[in-house]
């Protein structure tokens, strides 16, 4: 049996230790709170913001005409479909974070005195987005956080939460520091669940490469998953949401790109024909259908042309690559003889990540399980980049802070049956002799996902059923089959089970939106409805059943 | 196999091992040398590259991966519109 250590007391746990999770650390620790980052890489290079980030909305008073114009323009750019109440809260305090980055060594302003704002905008509108030079961002925030005296547990894999008459007491982790796995326990007065993007679920578009994404792919749904459990209502997983990028070479960064969408002719096909010379084609943002489209009526391919770039403005853009930390492409590039100032890059869209839904907030990053709250890319009505993770992790650690203030003690949770069912499970994993390795059933669920919740053709009553009944039925299969070798593929497996739990949702959730809107398209309900433009699709575990709900927010 | 490590340059201070964002080198053994365990698990996000004291890690990247280019050069000899 895998070795379970005693458990360590916080107030506050945080897991994940991307920007969310560094900056809520660092809020909840300044105003006291002993805190606890566990993070299953290394919070100075891990999670999405792992080599940096390069824009970072910023509303400026003064700058900016209003909050609500400020809103305006986040909403009719990439992001969307935001709960207003912690959008505004978010806007608020944008500027404040950027000024704290500033003050921790971070390059918010990498072209001298002036701040600027550049791309993610709409031509001739208010640009809303600071660009700046985050390579390295996540080593300054662990700087801060370390300093304000927050304990980083490095490679523990956080797995479940355990909650006890309706609030969060703790968690259970893997500690994958060694070859052979120990279980940590964490008990917590609240836990402020952070575990970023959901990658995986979906497969990727250049098939036998599963770490292909545009997010960081140690995302797996963890906390949505854990926080499920615990009651935890999660938000808009019958929205599919794809990223676009370069075909093959998935990657986020979108907007780092400075060129025109073309076809392979060279014209312009873009919204607004081709941008100035300097600027993003915004089509990239805001009309993503130019590149599914153009696929399905052979109209394609559709290319990123930056050969018109005055050499400044590439200089300039590839400078741009290393601040969002997605230089592995100009590298590849390199490596490939392609010059951008010749050759245009063939674009395309890829398969859902699971962004823009998860956990659902309110205003004060609290989930409606008390004690448990949530910040950044896995909230699932809010979302706003690396800036949105920066200020709801703050958000949310000042509030855990203040909530555990009214917590008198620890729930003893050592001899909690959780444990006991998650070290008999995780043991089986790994004295099972012979069986499957985890990437069969992480290529398992990519199946049914891509089949059963498509986005490329039509999904139904019927399709999402059947889905929902085969990836069941993989469950049962999988925890009799799977065998792990060492602490790396136990935790490998137990984020290939959650990417099962992840879409099992997704499909209930889509199999009872009973319309079409954006990328969910169902053959049985073609239209959209619009008395359900104010509703958002939930979903949440009530006495053991899925429960699904469409509410406004 | 994306990073690769020049074992001749490495100085065995395992930063690339405690660093990677996916693990790919597995658990840090002090004193030792990282290997790439988990190739096929890396993101090339080229932590590990920026992050080496010594320069001594370089990335591959899969065949599938290829970038698709078209040279604009093409377009003119194939006497396309602009």
């Amino acid at each position: 049996m895998i070795k379970v250590n005693p458990p360590v007391q916080c107030d506050v746990l945080i897991v994940g230790g991307g920007t969310a999770g560094l900056m809520a650390a660092i809020a909840a620790a300044e105003k006291g709170a002993k805190v606890i980052v566990a993070e299953k890489a290394d919070t100075r290079r891990s999670g999405g913001g792992a080599t940096g980030n390069d824009h970072f909305g910023c509303y400026i008073p003064g700058y900016h005409e209003s909050v609500e114009s400020y809103m305006h323009e986040l909403e009719q750019g990439m992001c969307k479909g935001a709960d207003p109440k912690v959008q505004r809260v978010f806007v608020e305090r944008t500027f404040e974070v950027v000024k704290d980055w500033e003050k921790w060594g971070i390059n918010m302003r990498p072209f001298g005195d002036d701040y600027v704002f550049e791309g993610h905008s709409l031509p001739g509108h208010p640009k809303c987005f600071l660009k700046i030079d985050g390579r390295d961002q996540k080593k300054c925030l662990t700087n801060e956080a370390r300093k304000r005296g927050a304990i980083i547990d490095n490679r523990t894999s956080v797995t479940r939460y355990i909650s006890r008459d309706g609030r969060v007491v703790g968690a259970i982790a893997i500690d994958i520091s060694k070859p052979e796995p120990e279980i940590k326990v964490y008990e917590a007065k609240s836990i402020i669940s952070v575990t970023g993007t959901g990658a995986r679920v979906y497969p990727a578009v250049a098939p036998s490469c599963l770490f292909n994404v545009a997010n960081c792919p140690a995302g797996t749904g963890t906390g949505r998953v854990a926080s499920y459990e615990i009651g935890a209502t999660m938000v808009n997983f019958d929205k599919p949401r794809a990223h676009i990028g370069p075909r093959y070479f998935v990657r986020g960064g979108k907007g780092t790109w400075i060129g025109a969408c073309c076809d392979a002719d060279g014209k312009a096909v873009g919204i607004v024909g081709r941008p100035e010379p300097g600027e993003q084609d915004i089509t990239t943002d805001i009309c993503q259908e130019v590149f599914d489209l153009s696929k399905k009526n052979g109209t394609g391919p559709i290319f990123m042309d930056c050969t018109e770039n005055p050499k400044e403005t590439m200089e300039h853009m590839k400078e741009g690559f290393y601040s969002e930390g997605i230089s592995s492409l100009l590298d590849a590039m390199d490596q490939q003889g392609i010059s951008l100032e010749e050759d245009m890059i063939e674009w395309g869209r890829y398969l859902p990540h699971i962004q823009y839904s998860g956990t659902c907030i309110n205003e004060k990053c609290e989930t409606n399980v008390p004690g448990l709250y949530s910040a950044g890319d896995e909230c699932g009505n809010f979302f706003c980049g690396v800036s949105g993770a920066a200020v709801t992790g703050r958000i949310a650690g000042e509030n855990a802070a203040e909530y555990v203030k009214s917590v008198d003690s620890f729930a003893e949770i050592a001899d909690a049956p959780e444990i006991k069912e998650a070290q008999e499970f995780y043991s089986s994993l790994m004295d099972r002799e012979a069986g499957s390795y985890w990437e069969e059933l992480n290529y398992a669920v990519q199946n049914i996902m891509r089949d059963y919740a498509s986005i490329e053709t039509p999904r139904s009553e019927n399709l999402l059923s059947c889905g929902i009944y085969y990836l069941e039925e993989l469950d049962r299969i999988a925890r009799q089959r799977i065998k792990c070798a060492n602490s790396h593929e136990l935790m490998r497996a137990l984020e290939a089970f959650d990417i099962l739990a992840l879409g099992r949702l997704i499909l209930i959730s889509a199999r009872d939106r009973k319309e079409s809107r954006g990328l969910h398209k169902r053959a049985d309900y073609p239209y959209t409805n619009p008395l359900w433009n104010t509703l958002s699709m939930t979903i949440q575990k009530v006495d053991g059943e899925d429960h699904t709900e469409m509410r406004k927010l | 196999m994306p990073p690769v490590i020049d074992k001749k340059k490495c100085i065995g201070c395992t930063t690339c091992a405690q660093i990677c964002p996916l693990d790919v080198y597995g658990p840090v053994i002090k004193g030792q040398k990282p290997e790439v365990l988990y190739p096929n698990e890396c993101w090339h996000c080229r932590a590990c590259e920026i992050d080496c004291p010594v320069g001594a890690i370089s990335m591959t990247y899969p065949l599938p991966m290829m970038l698709l280019r078209r040279p604009k050069s093409m377009i003119k000899k194939e006497g396309a519109k602009k």
